[in-house]
């Protein structure tokens, strides 16, 4: 049998082609990404033990996984938590031989020739790392290379690698800009990091330790380094210190940190690898389509070959095998061509990436996972997709044999009907279900839903599309005279192919015209709310926080009105970690249009609750205890805040300051005087911020929403890239669909060019046919991806969706992308049809 | 209908297939007129070439050497695209099966020719020839829903509608029964007589090259003899000479 199918399959390499091409292009998705995730864990791993490997035990906070994350970052700085005692009982623990005390200075080392601007974009430059100098390399990760290290506090080093990039040399000036001010340093040294300085793109500076308790107004340390004696034991030695620490700290070894950090960016990185392997479940679900439709006409034209091999004893059996068969064949030929494409690919994108933002990925390998989930997935694909032909080649009877010609079985396509208006039916109750409806997990309701109806709107494709296509018939035939008909005849004469064809196409469109719909109403509950503002200008800093000066130097500068600040924290609410925003309660609703009720000039020392506080059972009038880092307070509810994701809690200044020690402020808005140019008071006020607060940028709100927009634009354009792959396959299928299709009709189009018809009208009636099928697949997808993605911002109405907002834009060209798509899906099938030798073609036998 | 004594001719046809050693010699120096309104047959045996000469008469193949014409028009030097345009505006063809397209009813299939180059369909005309082809009930018929019988009647009406100079038919009645074979080739030759139509048909069924007003006889690619007012029996007996 194994020879059977694989002969089947050497000798109608052609028939096959796409349909494996089809599997490649799905499973080489699934191999770039995985290659280069795997590339970037392998190069943070370096990076990992470059800044933990070498230290024998690190001392420091508990990390705290809390509801809100605002600002932090697995780089940022935390508040300093050890004094010098703490390093002394540190140093007195059996095993140490010594201990120093670290801190991470918040800030940012300016390029030489930096100029503040309002571009976003180009503000601040690549993060910096700031650390006092130790002189213990394990601990300072850093080997000085050039110079000498910094010895005064005005003295700085910089690795190697930025210093040229910022323009410095030993013995210039460096600029740091910090919360407090920009402060000038002398280069005196040039630093190596680790081995091989792999940043990742950072700026790494280290200054004296007075000097960056200084910066940080601090006399303590937010970690301690501890230098084990040789041959202890650095984990036990991390056990005792552990008794000598406070609350809240700890010790680890460098060994595990570095594991540790590995493993949390793992499990970002497993996100990116779901992500991309949904996709290529997205792709190769559309491949599935083809498949059949390979199977189906394979199986349909060899219906004789079959018959015969029945009548000579072939059980059916043995002939479901053999398809199978071939199918895996094809699986594992087509999931090998992607494999080694989609790891060409990965070296390809690799070397790109770090051609522009420097070295961030290690060893790019073809990783084990990688292998195994694309022959998986390509086998899986494949196998399931020919069940059903394969099953039906089992039924096909000897008599089959002596029939005179083959064509598709002509069974009724009621049964098809019923199952697909059931199976869409469900689709949409599941879809309502998941969005309208207080269930758990809502996302499988909607994502099965979402399949479901696919499934059986393809189904009841084939009863939609013959009608469409028949009344489509007479304007074709106006258009395109003959050419228009015939090519109306072929998609009516095999509806469940023509439907599986266009279908395949619409699950594409329908998820881009989904997505395009989801961002496009985001974008214009972005743009709304940018313009419910009556300030002039954002303040934004590069640094997250906004530094207290800032606010202070642009409230005293001329043409200003008010500045009003929200500053955003986290608080423990009935044991759980929520977001808290503190707003200036008089200023706050002259500056923006909030959607809360009353206004924060209401709130009469009390707080505002969002929808999730209130789904909690709370009510204005209700008392809250929320507990900060300064203390605790029993405070009434007010008032509400209406719009889901912002901040869960909203007080005022006079509150924060019982609860909180410092609330870091993220953003403020600025109010002009009336009658002030905008535009020159952006100049001026960026020009008053320049030399102390270089970082510290205005924006006016319609540019923010524009920069916004441009984000939300970006994110649209790296999902319609990974819906490529599953929208090149669907174009593949219409060009393998009607490949197919030409080598049944060959005598059909050898008669045609015998009684006169031209090479070039061949060649149109295939074009029209590809291009209504393309169509046809198109305006399926975008409505059924309208009318998701509607659902959809509807459900999310809490969250401030409050308009759907249709991308007529995108619609547009989707429907003219489809047009091309059938001109293009039309070539090579039309090529053959009309290169057919038209005496071969009356010739053969049929 | 035009008057052009001669429909087609061929003049020193020489037609090869293959190169070398394989090269297989089909038509070996053909010289052949086709007078209008009369009926020709091509007779002999497998692989005299009978095929090959109404191939390359009509434009649907190409002589190695050698010259034909179709009403005049010499077709041996013309290119691929306007010889396309000859065989749609001055032949029309009948072949042994799948002479239909499946997807057009059996007017539209009749009406083909015409809507292909884009002319109108002669009303009149139509219905005479569909009234003498019996085909009145079946118009909107599917080629599939059709008799053997019907559908090679529908191509004869295809061939007819459009007035060609010349009708090739292939063995238009090798897939019948005899009954509906000899009722088509007699609307051949009604067609012939009556309407003045030209048609040259390839046959190896003696029975069926009696209905021809002239026979011609191939042989390893050369015509080796002709028959005038032939009959069934006369056929047969020139047949068995040729080794048959």
């Amino acid at each position: 049998m194994f020879r059977l199918a694989y002969k089947s399959v050497k000798h109608n390499p052609k028939r096959l082609l796409l349909t494996a091409a089809a599997v490649a292009l799905g499973v080489a998705l699934v191999a770039t990404t995985l290659t280069l995730t795997n590339a970037l864990s392998s190069g943070f791993n370096t990076l990992f033990s470059d800044i933990y490997g070498g230290t024998d035990v690190i001392v420091e906070e508990v990390p705290q996984e809390t509801a809100d994350d605002t600002g932090s970052d697995m780089f940022a700085a935390s508040d300093s938590l050890f004094t010098d005692d703490d390093i002394a009982a540190i140093e007195a623990v059996d095993g140490v031989a010594a201990a120093y005390g670290g801190i991470q200075v918040t800030g940012a080392v300016l390029a030489k020739d930096y100029e503040p601007s309002g571009d976003l974009m180009s503000a601040g430059g690549a993060p910096s790392q700031i650390f006092n100098w130790s002189g213990e390399p394990d601990v300072d990760r850093a080997t000085l290379e050039e110079g000498s290290a910094p010895t005064a506090d005005d003295e700085i080093v910089l690795d190697i690698d930025s210093a040229p990039t910022l323009g410095y040399e030993i013995g210039d000036t460096v600029s740091v800009a910090t919360d407090t001010g920009v402060e000038e340093f002398t280069l005196v040294g040039l630093v190596r990091f680790g081995d091989s300085n792999s940043l990742q793109g950072a700026t790494l500076a280290y200054v004296t330790e007075s000097a960056a308790q200084t910066l940080m107004d601090t006399d303590g340390y937010q970690q301690i380094a501890v230098v084990v004696d040789d041959g202890a034991d650095s984990e036990k030695v991390a056990e005792a210190i552990s008794e000598v620490i406070p609350d809240g700290t700890r010790a680890i070894t460098g060994e595990a940190k570095a594991a540790e950090s590995a493993a949390e960016l793992d499990d970002i990185l497993q996100y990116i690898d779901i992500f991309a392997i949904a996709f290529a479940l997205i792709a190769l679900f559309v491949g599935s389509y083809i498949i059949i439709n390979t199977f189906r006409i394979i199986v349909t034209q060899r219906t004789r070959e079959f018959g015969l091999m029945r009548a000579i004893g072939v059980t059916g059996r043995q002939l479901r095998s053999m398809i199978l068969l071939e199918a895996v064949v094809i699986a594992a030929v087509s999931a090998t061509i992607g494999i080694i494409l989609g790891y060409l690919a990965a070296l390809g994108m690799a070397a790109v990436v770090e051609a522009f933002s420097g070295e961030i990925f290690g060893t790019v390998t073809l990783p084990l996972d990688a292998v195994l989930w694309s022959y998986a997935l390509g086998a899986l694909v494949t196998l399931v997709s020919a069940l059903m032909p394969a099953i039906h080649a089992s039924t096909i009877s000897p008599m089959e044999a002596l029939r005179e010609a083959a064509t598709e079985s002509k069974k009724p396509l009621k049964m098809r009907n019923i199952v697909g208006g059931g199976i869409a039916l469900l689709g949409v109750v599941s879809i309502v279900v998941g969005l309208y409806t207080d269930v758990a997990s809502p996302y499988w309701y909607v994502g099965i839903g979402a399949m479901a109806l696919v499934i059986g709107v393809t189904l009841l494709a084939a009863q939609v599309l013959v009608p469409l296509a028949f009344g489509l018939r007479d304007l074709l035939t106006r258009m395109f005279k003959i050419d228009g008909k015939l090519a109306a005849n072929n998609i009516h004469r095999e509806p469940r192919r023509s439907a599986n064809t266009a279908a395949a196409l619409m699950i594409g469109v329908m998820l881009l015209a989904l997505v395009s719909t989801f961002t496009e109403s985001l974008k214009s509950v972005v743009t709304s709310q940018f313009t419910q503002i009556e300030a002039q200008f954002f303040v934004l800093s590069t640094q997250g926080e906004i530094p207290e000066g800032a606010i202070t130097l642009l409230a005293d500068q001329d043409g200003v009105d008010f500045v009003t600040t929200t500053a955003v924290t986290s608080v423990m609410y009935d044991g759980t970690a929520e977001s808290i925003a503190v707003v200036q309660q008089d200023l706050a609703d002259l500056a923006y249009d909030y959607d809360n009720d009353p206004d924060f000039d209401e709130l009469d020392g009390g707080v505002f609750i969002d929808p999730t506080i209130q789904d909690l059972g709370v009510e204005v009038g209700d008392e809250v205890t929320l507990e900060g880092d300064a203390g605790e307070a029993t405070l009434t509810v007010t008032g509400t805040y209406n719009t889901e994701g912002d901040s869960a809690f909203w007080i005022d200044e006079s509150t924060a300051s019982e609860l909180f020690s410092e609330v870091p402020i993220y953003q403020a808005m600025v109010v002009l005087d009336e009658g002030v140019d905008v535009d020159q008071a952006q100049t001026d006020l960026t020009e008053a911020l320049a030399a102390d607060y270089p970082l510290v940028l205005l924006q006016q709100p319609g540019d923010l929403a524009e920069f916004a927009n441009s984000f939300i634009d970006l994110i649209l354009g790296v999902i319609s890239a990974m819906l490529g792959a599953a929208l090149l396959i669907a174009i593949l299928g219409v060009a393998n669909t009607l490949l197919l299709s030409v080598t049944e009709r060959t005598r059909e189009i050898g008669l045609l060019r015998a009684v006169g018809v031209r090479k070039s009208s061949i060649w149109r009636m295939i074009t029209i046919e590809a291009m209504v099928m393309a169509i046809f697949g198109t305006i399926l997808g975008m409505l059924l991806g309208v009318g998701l993605g509607a659902a959809l911002v509807r459900a999310l109405e809490e969250f401030g969706f409050t308009t759907i907002a249709i991308p007529w834009v995108w619609l547009a060209v989707y429907t003219v992308g489809a047009a091309i798509a059938g001109v293009v899906a039309a070539i090579w099938p039309a090529w053959q049809a009309s290169r057919m030798d038209i005496l071969k073609a009356i010739a053969t036998d049929g | 209908m035009t008057t052009t004594a001669l429909a087609a001719t061929m003049r020193g046809g020489y037609k090869d297939y293959g190169f070398g050693d394989t090269a297989v010699r089909a038509l070996d120096g053909i010289n052949v007129d086709i007078a209008g309104h009369e009926f020709t047959a091509i007779m002999g045996p497998s692989g005299s070439g009978k095929s090959t000469l109404l191939h390359t008469l009509a434009g649907l193949d190409r002589l190695t050497a050698g010259e034909s014409s179709i009403a005049d028009i010499v077709i041996t030097s013309l290119p691929e695209a306007k010889v396309t345009e000859v065989r749609r505006d001055h032949i029309g063809f009948v072949f042994q099966s799948f002479n239909l397209i499946p997807s057009l009813s059996a007017k539209e299939n009749i009406t083909l020719p015409l809507d292909i180059s884009g002319k109108p369909v002669d009303k009149e005309w139509f219905e005479e020839i569909i009234g003498i082809l019996g085909l009145g009930d079946r118009l909107t018929h599917l080629p599939a829903e059709l008799s053997g019988g019907q559908q090679q009647r529908v191509a004869v009406a295809r061939a007819l509608v459009a007035r060609p100079e010349i009708i090739f038919a292939d063995e238009p009645s090798g897939n019948l029964d005899s009954r509906s074979g000899s009722e088509l080739l007699g609307f051949m030759r009604r067609a012939v007589k009556e309407f003045g139509q030209t048609i040259v048909m390839v046959t190896h069924d003696p029975s069926a090259a009696a209905y021809a007003d002239r026979i011609l006889f191939l042989e390893d690619g050369q015509i080796v003899d002709e028959m005038r007012e032939p009959t069934a029996d006369k056929v047969l007996d020139r047949m068995k000479q040729m080794g048959h």
